[in-house]
């Protein structure tokens, strides 16, 4: 690892300000274990680190019954994990992180560090995808909020700016009858990264669906709702048929990957099934296999 | 021009004694460990944050020492394997791991112990499921890893290993 200056920023006016000043020579760092491992191969070699642990804007996990919950960037994975007021109204998101990597990584990395990564077949951003998750961006000079699926662009990359840094994800409180659920398709037991990765939530009551919502990561260049897939089931009476129907759509509509993890091909199989099997026990249908 | 790169400063409490040194910010939490401290119980396997043979204990909190930068822990509170005996007296686990064969080769055990340990700071008495969770992220390729879930369990009081 060649040696780089450490900077310590305290606040996101003055982080920013060194990331004008340093601009592409320079990597923010929160957590940093995805971007200790990139220093170490040499994938990137910035001249200059900018810590973001001492930035009090980037702390804090907060539930209001207003505004939801706000999740500071720094939040560490393991804190989503264990926070009361994510397992009471965001059960699923609270499974997510308890299986996110591995324990000691939750320990060090952040939810916004994970974001900022952009790496598709890591969890959070799907999962968050079907909470209407916003990010909160700021500059030296301003703050701007946007939807989290405007934030992920493509492949390892979403829309900040080289002078902006995530200050926080805030997600808007669960309509009420909601349930939730996260999977990943591994290819193999041993495998921590997913071939494919569903998060489903649906506002079900009286035996009707008034809302689906159905993201598919792990994939794709970044992780998508799929609204045909969502359509299928809208306002009906969820149905063995209409989910086979659905998961059909999904694997259609998917603009698949296709490289030495899975063939486009194989990838769409997969997404068919997986989604199949997470929307038959979402809605506590029998399982036809 | 070779220059030497910059130092920085740290003060940190490692197994409750004082730390101070300096240090290039590249320098790795492991390597500050075992290379400057000479606390080389704190094992490299992988390197890559994937066996967890590094593992310490920062703030109460388990992580791959080969994972950080030693200048991200300015001012921390770390535990390292060093730090579990009391003198002669050997930790619970140290004991249990001994008693119930938690080990054959022994280059896991180090991370082993330091994940069962700031799993029991946490969960005094947590199931064999938990146990085998929260030592999810360290790899041991001789026992197959049931002896070591029967050490924690011992440990805790919970059961008696074999």
């Amino acid at each position: 690892m060649v040696d780089f200056e450490w900077l310590t920023p305290t606040s996101v006016a003055e982080a920013c300000r060194l990331a004008t000043e340093y601009g592409d020579d320079a990597r923010f760092m929160a957590g940093g274990t995805a971007l200790m491992l990139a220093l170490r191969q040499r994938l990137v070699s910035p001249r200059a680190l900018i810590s973001l642990a001492g930035l009090p804007e980037l702390k804090g996990l907060n539930w209001d019954d207003a505004n939801g919950l706000r999740i500071g960037a720094f939040t560490l994975q393991d804190e989503l994990a264990r926070h009361p007021a994510v397992a009471r109204h965001y059960p699923m998101l609270a499974h997510l992180a308890r299986h996110m990597a591995n324990p000691q990584v939750r320990h060090q990395g952040t939810i916004g560090g994970n974001l900022c990564y952009g790496d598709p077949s890591t969890d959070p951003p799907t999962g968050l995808l079907v909470w209407d998750a916003e990010v909160e961006i700021a500059n030296a000079q301003a703050s701007r909020r946007l939807p989290l699926r405007d934030f992920l662009v493509d492949y390892f990359t979403t829309a900040l700016a080289p002078d902006e840094l995530l200050v926080a994800v805030h997600l808007p409180p669960p309509p009420p009858d909601t349930r939730g659920r996260y999977a990943r398709h591994m290819r193999t037991a041993a495998e921590h990264r997913p071939l494919v990765a569903v998060a489903t939530m649906a506002r079900v009551a009286e035996g009707q669906c008034s809302e689906l919502r159905l993201a598919v990561g792990a994939s794709s260049v970044v992780p998508r709702r799929l609204s045909g897939a969502e359509a299928v089931l809208t306002g009906r009476a969820p149905t063995t048929a209409l989910v086979a129907e659905a998961a059909d759509t999904a694997a259609h509509e998917l603009d698949a990957l296709d490289d030495a993890r899975g063939s486009a091909e194989f990838r769409r199989a997969m997404v068919r099934v997986t989604v199949r099997r997470e929307l038959t026990a979402l809605f506590e249908l029998p399982d036809p296999t | 021009m070779i220059t030497s790169p910059r130092l920085h400063p740290l003060a940190m409490t490692i197994n409750g004694q004082p730390v101070q040194a300096q240090v290039p910010a590249r320098r790795m939490l492991s390597d500050f460990l075992r290379d400057d401290l000479h606390l080389t119980g704190t094992k490299r396997g992988c390197e890559t944050g994937a066996c967890g043979a590094c593992t310490v204990i920062v703030n109460g909190r388990p992580l791959k020492s080969c994972l950080s930068l030693a200048v991200q822990h300015d001012g921390a509170r770390i535990q390292t394997v060093e730090g579990l005996a009391d003198g002669e007296q050997l930790h619970p686990l140290q004991a249990s791991f001994e008693r119930c064969g938690g080990l054959q080769c022994g280059y896991c055990t180090p991370g082993m112990l330091m994940s069962a340990c700031a799993l029991l700071d946490r969960t005094p008495k947590p199931s064999a499921e938990q146990v085998r969770q929260e030592l999810s992220g360290n790899l041991c390729r001789c026992t197959g890893y049931t002896q070591i879930v029967e050490s924690v369990l011992d440990a805790a009081g919970a059961t008696h290993g074999n």
